[in-house]
C-alpha cells in the first residue's frame, strides 16, 4: 500500500500495521479499529510468520503491534527481533499491566506499551511512534544527503522507507528515507553535501555490509572503548552520523547482551565437549561462546580468547572456550538459534581464534581467536555441520543465507580449521562470521567475508576473500589446514581480528581471513545483535590492515559476523553477510607478501575478493600462503572470490584447490576439501577462485 | 413494523447486560464501530470468535485442574488468554472473575482454582446465552428489515 502519506496524502492514513497476537478475539477487534483509524492493517497470529513476513519486506510495515504472551515466541523477543533486524517501531501490548512486565517491554525496546483492552484513543496514536523514529533517525543524518524537496516525492520511498537492502551501499539506505519524513519539516535542514545525492536523511538502513562495517569498528575499538565517535570514524562511511552509530550501538549492546544470556541457557549442543574436531569442539565451543558472548562481558570473552589462545587446543574447541568461539560456534548454527542474536557475528571471531588457539602455532597472538576454532569446528553450522551457517542463515534469512551460505562455509571452515589444528580457521571465521550473520540477519553468514561478492557491501568490501575460502575449509572441516590458511588470513588482516588471529599458526590463513573478522574486539559484540557483527569485519577491511597483525582480536569481530547466523539468528543474514565480508577481508589482510607482510585485507572488494592474500605463493609459511590465499582474494579480479562463496558453502572447493599452498599446514582446507585452506590460494583468490 | 417489538427486546437485552455488568465499554465501543463503520456482522463475528475460544481455554484448564500435579502456570497462562480475549471483547464480568483466578493460580491453590474456574464458566455461560440471544434478534430483525438496523 502506498506509504501513508501518499493516501490522500493525509498522514497517517493508510500507515502500515502488522498486528500480532494469539488471540483471535483481539486480532479481529484490533483490526477493525485499526481500520476505523484508517490504517491499513494486517494481522497475523504466529510471531514466526510475523517475522517471516517482515522479513520478506522490510518495508512492506510502517509499525508492529505485538502481543507479549504468545505460544511460538516470546513477544519481547520478536520485539528484540524485530528492532535489531528491522528497525522498526514495535508497540507491545497484553492484558498484564504489571509495572515489572510493562517495564521490561521498555527496557527491550518496545516504543509503547498498551494494556488491552486497547480503545480506540489509543490506537489513533500509534502513528506517533512511526513519525518519532523517522524523525530521529533522520535527525541523525545531519550530515547524510540533504532532504530536499524533490526527494520527498520520492516515489520509492514506500519501498525504501525501511530499506534493509543488505546490498546497498550505504547510499542506498539513506535514500530510501521514508516519505514520511517528507512532511516533516525538517527536511530542509537535513541538506549536507553528503555523497547521497540528494537523498534526504532517511533512516539509515543497517545494511549487512554496514552493520559489518560498523561491527568491525566495534571489534577494533574493543566493545568497552567502543564510542559512537569513533566508531563512526572508523567506519568512515559518509553520511553516517554519530547519532546512528550511537543509536546502532545502544541495539547492538542490547542484542550481546541479549545473546549472552540467550546462549548461556544454550548447551553447547554443538559440539561434544572435548571433541576435538572440529565440529565438536567448535561446537561446544560455540556454545560457550554463545553463552559468553552474551554473557561474558568484554572483558571475560577476552579473556576466554586469551585462554583459548593459549590453551593448546585440543581440539579447538576452545581451549578456553572463546567466547568468540562459542559465540561462533553457538552462532554457527550449532545452535540454530531462532534468533539471530548469535549470529553477532561473535561467535566468528571466536572461532577464529580457537583455531588458532588450537593450532599449535597459532600464535596465541593472534588475538586470542580462540574461539574461532570453536566455531569453526562446529560447524558454525557451515560447513559440516548442515552448514548452519549458511544454513542457519537460510533458515533465519534465507534468501541472504544463500549468499552467506557462500560464505559460511568459509566460516565453517573456519570453525572447522581449529578443530584440525590449523584450522584456517581464521579464514573460515570470515564465512563463519558470514554464517552468523546470515543466521541472524538472514544475511546467511555464509557470505563469508571473503566470498561474499554479492555483497558489494562497500563497507565490507574487504572481505578478505579468504574467508571465503575459509569456509571452505571449514567444510571440510577437520583440514586444519584450514586454519592455517585461516591464520594467515588472520593474519593478514592485521587489523582485522578477524577470525585470524587465530593462533596465527594457521599457516593456512584461513584463519586469517578471521582475521578479516573484524577482530575489532568484536567478540563483544558477538553477543550482540548479529546484524551488527555483520559489520565487523568490515572494520579490519578497511582498517589498517596491519600485516601480518593478524589480529586475532578481530576475531572476534569475525565471530561477530554474526556467524550467528548459524543460530538461525534473525540477522537478517544481510548483516551478517556484510559482515562476513568484512571478516573475510580482514584476513586476507595479511600479507601482501605473502612472506609475512600482509597486504590489508581490504582486498576484498567484494568481500572476500580483496582477501588477496595473494601471496600465496611465497608464503613460506603456510600461514602466507594462507594469508594470500585470502587476502588474495583475488580480488577483486577474483571474482572468484564469489566463487567461494558460490561454492555453497563449501569453500572447500575452493580451498581444495588451492591446493594450499602453504606448505604447513594443511591448511587444508578442511573446510570443504580436504585441501589446506591455507594455500594462499586456497581460497582460491589467488586466482582460483 | 414487525421488528418494533424486537428491536424492544434487544435494546432492553443490552441494556441489562450493561447495566448488569456483564458487558462493559470496550462492548459498546465494538456496537460503534458496527454501527458507525458500517461493517455489519462485525460484532457477531467478535462474539463468536470470542465464545469459541473462551470454551476450548476453559476445558483446558479443567482437564489442567484434573491432573494429579497441577502445573498452575499452565493454567494461569490460560486465565491470562481467557483476561486478554474478555477484555478485548468488552467481557466485563467474565475479566474480572479471570482476575479472582489468577489470584489462586499464584496462590498455588487447586481448590482455589477450582472454585474459581466453577465462577468463571457459570459467568461464561451466562454471558454467551445472552450474546446468542442478541444475535439471534439481531437476524430476526434484519429478516424484517434488511437494512441493518
Amino acid at each position: 500500500m502506498a506509504p501513508a502519506e501518499e493516501v490522500g496524502g493525509e498522514f497517517p492514513v493508510g500507515m502500515k500495521v502488522l498486528v500480532v497476537d494469539d488471540d483471535p478475539t483481539c486480532l479481529a477487534v484490533l483490526k477493525r479499529m485499526l481500520l476505523e483509524c484508517r490504517y491499513d492493517a494486517t494481522t497475523c497470529s504466529q510471531a514466526t510468520k510475523a517475522l517471516t513476513m517482515l522479513r520478506e519486506n522490510r518495508r512492506g510495515f510502517d509499525v508492529i503491534i505485538s502481543d507479549v504472551h504468545m505460544p511460538d515466541m516470546d513477544g519481547f523477543r520478536l520485539l528484540e527481533l524485530v528492532g535489531l533486524e528491522m528497525d522498526l517501531p514495535v508497540i507491545m501490548m497484553s492484558a498484564d499491566s504489571r509495572t515489572d512486565i510493562v517495564m521490561k517491554g521498555i527496557k527491550h525496546g518496545a516504543c509503547d506499551y498498551l494494556i488491552k483492552p486497547v480503545r480506540m484513543e489509543e490506537l489513533k496514536n500509534i502513528w506517533q511512534h512511526v513519525v518519532r523514529k523517522k524523525f530521529n533517525e533522520n535527525k541523525e543524518h545531519e550530515y547524510s544527503g540533504s532532504l530536499d524537496d524533490t526527494d520527498r516525492t520520492r516515489p520509492t520511498n514506500n519501498d525504501n522507507e525501511y530499506a534493509s537492502s543488505a546490498n546497498d551501499g550505504a547510499d542506498g539506505s539513506w535514500k530510501s528515507q521514508k516519505k514520511k519524513r517528507d512532511k516533516d519539516e525538517d527536511d530542509g535542514e537535513l541538506e549536507s553535501g553528503d555523497p547521497s545525492s540528494t537523498s534526504k536523511k532517511p533512516r539509515v538502513v543497517w545494511s549487512v555490509e554496514l552493520h559489518q562495517q560498523f561491527v568491525n569498528a566495534v571489534n577494533h575499538l574493543g566493545i568497552d572503548k567502543a564510542v559512537p565517535k569513533k566508531i563512526l570514524e572508523l567506519m568512515n562511511v559518509p553520511g553516517l552520523t554519530r547519532e546512528n552509530v550511537a543509536s546502532h550501538l545502544q541495539k547492538f549492546r542490547l542484542y550481546l547482551k541479549r545473546i549472552a544470556q540467550h546462549h548461556a541457557g544454550i548447551a553447547n549442543p554443538f559440539c561434544p565437549p572435548g571433541s576435538s574436531a572440529k565440529v565438536g569442539s567448535l561446537g561446544g565451543l560455540d556454545l560457550q561462546a554463545l553463552a559468553a558472548s552474551g554473557q561474558i562481558p568484554p572483558q571475560a570473552l577476552a579473556a576466554l580468547q586469551d585462554e583459548l589462545l593459549g590453551r593448546p587446543t585440543n581440539n579447538l574447541v576452545l581451549p578456553g572456550r572463546d567466547q568468540s568461539a562459542l559465540r561462533l560456534a553457538a552462532v554457527k548454527g550449532n545452535k540454530p538459534h531462532g534468533e539471530r542474536e548469535i549470529a553477532f557475528g561473535q561467535p566468528i571471531y571466536k572461532c577464529q581464534s580457537n583455531a588458532y588457539a588450537a593450532f599449535p602455532q597459532s600464535s596465541p597472538t593472534i588475538g586470542g581467536m580462540p574461539s574461532f576454532s570453536a566455531w569453526p569446528n562446529n560447524k558454525l553450522g557451515m560447513a559440516d555441520s548442515t552448514g548452519t551457517l549458511g544454513s542457519m542463515s537460510n533458515s533465519q534469512n534465507s534468501n541472504i543465507v544463500l549468499h552467506e551460505l557462500q560464505q559460511q562455509p568459509d566460516a565453517m571452515l573456519s570453525g572447522t580449521l581449529h578443530s584440525l589444528d590449523v584450522k584456517p580457521s581464521g579464514i573460515v571465521m570470515p564465512s563463519q562470521s558470514l554464517n552468523t550473520f546470515s543466521a541472524s540477519e538472514g544475511l546467511s553468514p555464509n557470505q563469508n567475508p571473503l566470498m561474499l561478492p554479492s555483497q558489494s557491501s562497500s563497507f565490507l568490501v574487504a572481505m578478505p576473500p579468504s574467508m571465503k575460502h575459509e569456509p571452505v575449509l571449514a567444510n571440510s572441516q577437520p583440514s586444519t589446514s584450514l586454519l592455517d590458511g585461516i591464520d594467515l588470513v588472520n593474519q593478514a588482516s592485521t587489523s582485522q581480528p578477524l577470525i585470524n588471529t587465530h593462533g596465527g599458526n594457521l599457516p593456512a590463513l584461513v584463519n586469517r581471513s578471521s582475521n578479516v573478522i573484524p577482530s575489532q574486539g568484536i567478540s563483544t559484540f558477538q553477543t550482540a545483535n548479529n546484524p551488527y557483527l555483520v559489520s565487523q569485519n568490515s572494520m579490519g577491511v578497511g582498517s589498517k590492515q596491519q600485516p601480518g597483525v593478524l589480529k586475532t582480536e578481530n576475531s572476534d569481530s569475525l565471530s561477530h559476523s554474526y556467524g550467528y547466523i548459524g543460530g538461525s539468528a534473525p540477522m537478517d543474514s544481510g548483516l551478517l553477510i556484510s559482515q562476513s565480508k568484512n571478516t573475510q577481508f580482514g584476513l586476507l589482510q595479511s600479507q601482501d607478501g605473502l612472506t609475512g607482510s600482509w597486504s590489508p585485507l581490504q582486498n576484498v572488494d567484494n568481500y572476500g575478493n580483496t582477501i588477496g592474500l595473494s601471496h600465496p605463493g611465497s608464503s613460506s609459511s603456510s600461514f602466507q600462503s594462507s594469508n594470500v590465499a585470502l587476502g588474495k582474494l583475488p580480488d577483486q579480479g577474483r571474482g572468484k572470490n564469489h566463487g567461494f562463496v558460490g561454492k555453497g558453502t563449501c569453500i572447500s572447493s575452493r580451498f581444495a584447490v588451492d591446493e594450499i599452498e602453504s606448505p604447513t599446514n594443511n591448511l587444508s582446507h578442511g573446510i570443504g576439501s580436504s585441501g589446506d585452506i591455507m594455500s594462499p590460494d586456497f581460497f582460491g583468490f589467488s586466482g582460483q577462485m | 413494523m414487525a421488528a418494533a417489538p424486537l428491536r424492544e427486546q434487544l435494546s432492553a437485552l443490552l441494556s441489562s447486560m450493561f447495566s448488569q455488568g456483564l458487558v462493559d465499554e470496550q462492548f459498546e465501543q465494538l456496537q460503534m464501530l458496527q454501527d458507525e463503520g458500517g461493517t455489519p456482522g462485525f460484532v457477531a463475528e467478535v462474539v463468536t470468535l470470542f465464545c469459541d475460544d473462551a470454551e476450548r481455554i476453559i476445558a483446558e484448564i479443567a482437564t489442567l485442574l484434573e491432573q494429579p500435579i497441577v502445573s498452575f502456570d499452565k493454567v494461569d497462562a490460560f486465565v491470562h488468554q481467557l483476561k486478554g480475549s474478555s477484555a478485548s471483547v468488552g467481557a466485563q464480568k467474565v475479566k474480572f472473575t479471570c482476575m479472582q483466578f489468577r489470584q489462586f493460580c499464584q496462590e498455588k491453590s487447586r481448590d482455589g482454582c477450582l472454585m474459581a474456574l466453577a465462577v468463571v464458566r457459570n459467568e461464561f455461560y451466562d454471558l454467551r446465552n445472552k450474546f446468542q440471544t442478541m444475535l439471534q434478534l439481531e437476524q430476526q430483525i434484519q429478516a424484517y428489515d434488511p437494512k441493518q438496523q
